[in-house]
C-alpha cells in the first residue's frame, strides 16, 4: 500500500491511485471480481503484427525461462507490456523492433521452413546465438541492426520481467529482496503534465 | 502596488544562490530571490510506490526526457520538462541539459562528492602551454574552500599531494581496504598512481542543499525574501548608468509580466540559464565570449574486470569498498601523451557483473550472472575537457520557451583531446585491473554526450583582460560593475574535480567582496 503523508491541497497534485485511495475501500475478505483476464480472453496486440508478436512471444519465453522459482518472461506479461510500450516509442525503437522481428521469422523459413515461433529450442538457438555479441556499453550498440536487435529485446524483456508484479510476488512469497516501494516523485505544481 | 527598491536581487535558489543570500543577508544586507519554479514539500509530492505500480513499468514514458539519462520513472518528474523549456542542438552534435528548477534547484538531488580544484587547473595555462589561467590560485581561494567545507561537512582523507588539495575535512574513520583495493592501489603506486577516498559532503540528514544549509540563516535574519515560480526574462538596466536596475519577470502560473527593482543583481541560475538570461538581456558581452567556452567532464569510460577468486561467493571479505584516483597525467612539464590536462578514476569493488557482458541468456546467463556476482571490479574516469571557444551556446530566435522566452542552443563537439584522453584512460585501466591478475569483462573508452556529467561551467568566464573575459576574478561583470554572476560559468578550466564545492567557494568570495563594495557605496 502506498502511504500519502498529508491530504494533497491542490487537486490537481492528485494521482489516480490518490484519488482510489479516498473513496471507501470495500471491505469483503474475498475480493469478488477475481478472474485473470488472461485465463478467459485472449491478448489483442495494438503494435505488432501477428506473426511479429508470435515471435516477440517466442524469443521472450527463450531468452528468460522461469529459473529458480522467478517466473518467465511469458509469465510476467513481458511480450503484451513490450507491445505496449513499443507501440507508444519513439519511431527508431518501434523500426527496431518490426525489422528485428521480422528477420527472425526470414531467418526461420529460410532455415528451417518455419515461423519463429514454430521452432524448437535447438533451432531457435542457431538463429539466437550468431545474434548475441557482448556489449560493453549500452549506449555503443552493435552496428549490425539484428544483433542490435537482439540486445535491445533481451534487455526490455529483462528489466519488463524483473519489473513485474508477478516477480515482486515471486520475491515476496520466497522472502528474497525486490518486493520493496521507492519513493516517486508526484509532478510538483505542474504546467505541462509530462 | 509593491515598488521596494531591494539592494540585490538574487536569480536563482541553488548551490550558488543559496551561498549569495547566505553571505549578503550576514552583512545586513536585503535581498529578493526569484527562482523559477516552485518549491516542493517531500510530504506532499513525494509517494512510495512499487516499480510494476507505473504506467511504463520502470521503462519510463518514452521520449518525455531524451537528454536526461539520469531520469527513472521515479524521478522524471523533478526534472525541468523538456517540451516546457526546450533547447536545441545539432542532431550530430547531442547535449544532455539535466536541470531542476523546484527551489533549492539541483542541490536537492547532487552526489554530493566534493573536491577542490588544485593549481594544475587554476595555472593550466602555464602546465598546457595552452588556453588561459584563472586570474585566481588555489591559494586565493582556500580560506574560502575551509569555510565551505565546514557548511557542507565534508569528509575526506588527507594526502598532501599538490593536485589534489587536501581541506578542513570532518575527522572520517576510514576502515581498512579490502584485499581487492590494496592491491589495486599497490599496483597503481607503483605505476605513478596514486590511490585516495572519495570526499564527500555529508550535510545534515544526507541533504546539502541550499535549502537546508544555506536559506535558512538568510530568511532567519528576515533580510530575505524567496518568490517561486517568478522566471526572470531579462535583466534591466538604467539608461543614464548602464548599471542593472532590476529584473523583468514572468508569473509562471498567473502568466503576469512584473518588474522587481535592486540596486544590485547576483546572478545563479545555474550556468546555462545565467548565460541565456543575460543573453536575452543584451547585456555583458563587449568581449564577445559570453556563451563560450563550455566545458564538463567525460563520463562513460569504463572498465570491469571480474576477480576470479572471489566468484561463486568464495572470498567475500576481499571484495568491497572504493577508492579515488586524482588526475596523474600531465603532472610534470616534458610528460608526452597525445593529450593535454588529464582524468580522475573511481574504482569500486564487490559489484555485479552486468548481463551485456556475456553473449548468452537464459539458464547459461543466470548461471554466469550468480557466478560472477559481487566479484568486479569497475573503474570509470572524470574527464577534463577542453575550454574551446568553439563550444559554445547561443539565442536560437526561432524557438521559445512556454513563456515566450528565447532558449538556447547549444553546440559543443569532442575535439581529438578528449578522444585521445579517453582511449590512453580506458588503456590504462586494463592495464591496472589485467596486471591485478583478473579476467576483463568489459571495456569501453566510449562517452556520453557533453553535458551528461550535469557539471557544465563556463560560457561567463572570468579573467583579468576585459577584452576576453566576462567577468573579472570577482565574479563581477566587466561591463555592468553592479551584477555579479555567481554560479560555474565563471569557470576558466573545468578541471577533473565535480564543480559544486569549486561553484560555492566562489560564490562566497563574490559575494563578500559585493558585501563590501557595497557598504563602501562603490557600488
Ligand atoms: C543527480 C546529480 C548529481 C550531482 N552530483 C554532483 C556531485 O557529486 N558533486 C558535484 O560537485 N556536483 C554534482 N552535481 C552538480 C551540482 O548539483 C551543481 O553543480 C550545483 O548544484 C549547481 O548549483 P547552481 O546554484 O549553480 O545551479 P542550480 O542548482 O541549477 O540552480 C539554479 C536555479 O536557478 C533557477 N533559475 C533558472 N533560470 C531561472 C530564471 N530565468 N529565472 C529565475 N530562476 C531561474 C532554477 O529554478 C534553479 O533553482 C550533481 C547534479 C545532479 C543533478
Amino acid at each position: 500500500m502506498q502511504t500519502i503523508a498529508a491530504a494533497p491541497a491542490v487537486p490537481v497534485l492528485l494521482t489516480p491511485q490518490a484519488n482510489a485511495q479516498q473513496t471507501a475501500a470495500p471491505t469483503a475478505a474475498q475480493p469478488i471480481a477475481a478472474t485473470k483476464a488472461g485465463t478467459v480472453a485472449e491478448p489483442v496486440t495494438r503494435f505488432f503484427t501477428a506473426p511479429q508478436f508470435a515471435a516477440l512471444r517466442k524469443l521472450a519465453e527463450v531468452l528468460m525461462p522461469p529459473i529458480g522459482g522467478n517466473p518467465g518472461a511469458l509469465d510476467a506479461g513481458a511480450p503484451e507490456f513490450l507491445d505496449f510500450l513499443i507501440g507508444v516509442s519513439p519511431v527508431e525503437r518501434q523500426q527496431l523492433y518490426r525489422t528485428g522481428l521480422d528477420l527472425l521469422n526470414a531467418r526461420a523459413t529460410k532455415q528451417f521452413n518455419k515461423s519463429f515461433a514454430a521452432l524448437d529450442a535447438k533451432q531457435a538457438d542457431t538463429i539466437i546465438r550468431p545474434l548475441l555479441v557482448p556489449v560493453p556499453w549500452p549506449y555503443d550498440p552493435p552496428k549490425d541492426p539484428g544483433s542490435h536487435f537482439l540486445i535491445a529485446a533481451h534487455d526490455d524483456i529483462r528489466t519488463a520481467t524483473r519489473n513485474s508484479r508477478e516477480w515482486g510476488a515471486a520475491a515476496a512469497a520466497s522472502g528474497r529482496r525486490g518486493g520493496g516501494g521507492q519513493q516517486y516523485w508526484n509532478p510538483v505544481d505542474p504546467i505541462y503534465k509530462g | 502596488m509593491a515598488t521596494k527598491e531591494y539592494d540585490v536581487l538574487i536569480v536563482g535558489s541553488g548551490h550558488s544562490g543559496g551561498m549569495a543570500a547566505n553571505i549578503l543577508t550576514q552583512k545586513g544586507i536585503s535581498c529578493l530571490m526569484l527562482n523559477a519554479g516552485p518549491e516542493a514539500d517531500m510530504a506532499r509530492d513525494r509517494t512510495t510506490k512499487t516499480v510494476w505500480d507505473l504506467p511504463y513499468r520502470g521503462f519510463g514514458k518514452p521520449g518525455r526526457l531524451p537528454h536526461v539519462y539520469q531520469a527513472t520513472e521515479f524521478t522524471a518528474n523533478q526534472w525541468v520538462d523538456e517540451k516546457e523549456v526546450p533547447y536545441t542542438h545539432d542532431p550530430a552534435a547531442p547535449y544532455n541539459w539535466v536541470r531542476v528548477r523546484l527551489l533549492g534547484g539541483k542541490s536537492l538531488f547532487w552526489g554530493r562528492q566534493s573536491f577542490r580544484l588544485s593549481d594544475f587547473e587554476f595555472k593550466a595555462a602555464d602546465i598546457d602551454g595552452t588556453g588561459d589561467n584563472w586570474p585566481i590560485s588555489h591559494a586565493d581561494l582556500d580560506p574560502f574552500y575551509s569555510r565551505v567545507e565546514g557548511i557542507l561537512r565534508v569528509s575526506g582523507r588527507k594526502e598532501g599531494w599538490p593536485q589534489f588539495p587536501d581541506g578542513n575535512f570532518l575527522q572520517a574513520d576510514y576502515a581498512n581496504d579490502s584485499g581487492s583495493i590494496k592491491k589495486i592501489s599497490e599496483l597503481g603506486a607503483s605505476r605513478g598512481i596514486l590511490f585516495s577516498k572519495i570526499r564527500a559532503a555529508n550535510g545534515r540528514n544526507g541533504l546539502a542543499s541550499s535549502i537546508n544549509l544555506l536559506l535558512p540563516d538568510a530568511l532567519a535574519s528576515g533580510k530575505l525574501q524567496i518568490v517561486p515560480n517568478a522566471i526572470v526574462r531579462e535583466i534591466t538596466v538604467d539608461k543614464n548608468t548602464g548599471l542593472a536596475n532590476g529584473a523583468n519577470f514572468v508569473d509562471r502560473h498567473s502568466r503576469q509580466e512584473m518588474h522587481v527593482k535592486a540596486r544590485a543583481v547576483v546572478v545563479a541560475a545555474g550556468t546555462l540559464e545565467s548565460t541565456r538570461l543575460l543573453l536575452n538581456s543584451g547585456i555583458g558581452n563587449s568581449s564577445g565570449v559570453l556563451g563560450h567556452y563550455l566545458q564538463d567532464q567525460i563520463y562513460g569510460v569504463t572498465v570491469v574486470a571480474s576477480v576470479p577468486e572471489a566468484r561463486d561467493g568464495k572470498n567475500p571479505e576481499y571484495m568491497g569498498g572504493s577508492a579515488l584516483v586524482p588526475r596523474f597525467r600531465n603532472l610534470k612539464k616534458g610528460e608526452k601523451h597525445n593529450f593535454i590536462k588529464g582524468y580522475g578514476m573511481l574504482i569500486n569493488s564487490g559489484g555485479a557483473a552486468s548481463p551485456g557482458y556475456f553473449a548468452d541468456y537464459g539458464e547459461g546467463l543466470q548461471k554466469r550472472l550468480d557466478s560472477y556476482a559481487g566479484s568486479c571490479v569497475s573503474a570509470s574516469i572524470y574527464g577534463e575537457r577542453v575550454p574551446r571557444f568553439e563550444n559554445h551556446v547561443r539565442i536560437n530566435k526561432t524557438v521559445s520557451d512556454e513563456w515566450g522566452i528565447p532558449v538556447l542552443h547549444i553546440d559543443v563537439r569532442d575535439s581529438a583531446n578528449e578522444l585521445n584522453m579517453a582511449k590512453d584512460a580506458a588503456a590504462t585501466a586494463e592495464d591496472l585491473l589485467k596486471a591485478a591478475g583478473w579476467e576483463i569483462l568489459s571495456k569501453t573508452d566510449k562517452f556520453y554526450p557533453p553535458g551528461y556529467s550535469i557539471h557544465e561551467v563556463g560560457t561567463c568566464r572570468m579573467g583579468d583582460n576585459p577584452k576576453s573575459s566576462v567577468l573579472n576574478k570577482w565574479s563581477q561583470s566587466h561591463d555592468v560593475r553592479n551584477l555579479f554572476v555567481v554560479d560555474g560559468g565563471s569557470f576558466v578550466t573545468c578541471g577533473w574535480q565535480n564543480p559544486t564545492l569549486t561553484i560555492l567557494a566562489l560564490a562566497m568570495r563574490a559575494s563578500e567582496y559585493m558585501a563590501d563594495q557595497m557598504q563602501k557605496r562603490i557600488i
